[in-house]
């Protein structure tokens, strides 16, 4: 039956290609060829789906920057750098979960390469409302960090003073987080909770000139996650941000627990210095604003951060509270139809250490070769006004890619 | 000639086979379609809050799938705005 029906096929085939090219009628051989054929292609693109669409997934997106630094100080050469290069590997198992990791891979100035692990999570998708993160992340608190650093989204080819390494505003952490976004009304909400290994602390230790400890004070907190979590104090912490009509987004964040000082910075005295087994933790609170608003060609934000840690004693020694805080307000504005892009920046970064304050002033002009590829001429004034010391300015050269 | 038009004839009905068969089978199965309509106007107001717009052209329906659900998670999209966005950005590339 089945075979009569085949051939029943063949000859229906036969007679409608016949009517149609009169001149070129098939021989049975012909029409088995091209049967063969047509069924063969038929495998080779059923594979080629299954290539295209498997359960799982793997993507690698990124950036990658290069540029040219000229600085005001003399002791700093102008240099041509190749920034940082930055891999980000996506594998996915359908809409259920992802591992998602960037790289970061610079260049010392020495010629050596530094790789270091930006973040690595395992992310769940529970529902439509709400993901687990969980591994080492990118920090949530406030917007620079966890969606603004990328080289092509970031409209200058710096970061603000305070949103990177020892600044206010907490980089990165391990630990694990819930996100997601709903909807309020005709507003729209997005959130972040989470909890950590949190910072670890470093003081500055001052020499009485005899080989003793004359001071110690904090120095700066290390907010960037760490693989253990050296003095046991967990931090939990997150971001809450509401956006009344689409352009507009205004984020808060808090981040509290407790931090310790693992490490001293600078020179112990000769004598040595107080042990930091045992010392008790202090107390670490983290609170931040963002607004952002966007609209017919321009791009404004703002952001505040402020980290404070509570005193603590070492030895005998007290420390003093410290707070670190920073802010910038910055505006972009797209000159359509060209491809042109004006930016300004002003930061003030205030530590507890008056020569790390700055107060800067950025400006700077981008070209927009694509959306994703962006040249970018800007220049840097920096100023201390805390420490009498000289800040110098710079101009910088930048093309950044994202793919 | 004869030569010439059977290999037309052939040419034409695998390329006709390869259209069959590319309808018959679907992109990846998930997530479910969203809305084409929603999907570029989530489009338009959620990925500009972040970064200048990237054309759909840029990926494959396959790359696009990774992406968004990687922009979920970053930018605090629901469920629904991500399968809006994927459905609008796959049928524009």
């Amino acid at each position: 039956m089945r075979k009569s029906n085949k051939k029943f096929k063949k000859l229906l085939l036969t007679a409608v290609i016949g009517a149609i090219f009169p001149a070129a009628a098939f021989s049975a051989n012909q029409l088995d060829t091209l049967i063969q054929e047509v069924e063969q292609l038929k495998r080779d693109v059923k594979d080629a789906e299954e290539w295209r669409s498997p359960n799982s997934l793997i993507h690698m997106a990124g950036y990658a920057n290069v540029g040219y630094v000229s600085n005001d100080d003399p002791e700093i050469e102008d240099s041509f750098n190749v920034g940082s290069f930055a891999p980000i590997f996506h594998y996915q198992y359908r809409d259920q979960v992802m591992l998602e990791s960037e790289l970061e891979i610079t260049q010392n100035e020495d010629g050596s390469t530094e790789v270091v692990l930006e973040y690595l999570t395992i992310d769940w998708f529970i529902n439509d409302y709400a993901v687990l993160v969980a591994g080492k992340f990118l920090s949530p608190i406030g917007n620079f960090r966890q969606n603004l650093h990328p080289s092509w989204i970031n409209k200058l080819p710096s970061a603000p003073p305070g949103f990177g390494h020892d600044g206010a505003a907490p980089v990165s952490d391990v630990g694990v987080q819930l996100r997601g976004g709903f909807h309020l009304g005709s507003m729209k909400a997005n959130y972040a909770l989470y909890m950590g290994n949190g910072p670890e602390v470093k003081a500055e230790i001052e020499d009485d000139g005899m080989g003793g400890v004359d001071e110690i004070e904090f120095d700066g907190v290390e907010a960037e996650a760490f693989g253990a979590d050296s003095d046991g104090e967990k931090v939990v912490g997150g971001r809450f941000a509401l956006l009344p009509v689409p352009s507009l987004e205004v984020g808060v964040s808090f981040l509290s627990g407790n931090a310790t000082v693992t490490s001293y910075e600078g020179d112990i005295p000769s004598g040595g210095a107080p042990s930091l087994d045992d010392i008790e933790s202090s107390g670490y609170d983290v609170v931040g604003v963002d607004v952002s608003w966007i609209g017919k060609g321009m791009d404004a934000r703002y952001e505040y951060v402020n980290t404070e840690m509570s005193g603590a004693n070492i030895g005998g020694f007290d420390l003093e509270s410290a707070e670190w805080e920073t802010w910038y307000a910055q505006f972009a504005y797209r000159f359509m139809p060209t491809k042109f892009e004006g930016v300004v920046r002003y930061t003030d970064f205030d530590s507890p250490h008056a020569s790390s304050d700055v107060e800067q002033t950025a400006v700077g002009v981008n070209y927009l070769f694509t959306n994703n590829f962006i040249g970018k001429v800007a220049f840097e004034s920096n100023k201390n006004p805390n420490a009498g010391q000289t800040a110098y300015d710079r101009w910088m050269l930048q093309l950044a890619y994202g793919f | 000639m004869k030569k010439n038009i059977t290999k037309k004839v052939l040419t034409s009905l695998a390329a006709l086979g390869l259209m069959t068969a590319s309808l018959m089978l679907s992109a990846a199965d998930y997530p479910e379609k969203g809305n084409f309509v929603k999907g570029a106007k989530t489009w338009a107001d959620n990925c500009i809050r972040c970064h200048n717009l990237r054309d759909p052209k840029e990926l494959r329906d396959d790359q696009w799938i990774s992406t968004v659900f990687h922009m979920r998670v970053r930018g605090g999209l629901t469920g629904q705005e991500t399968r809006d966005i994927l459905t609008f950005l796959q049928q524009s590339n």
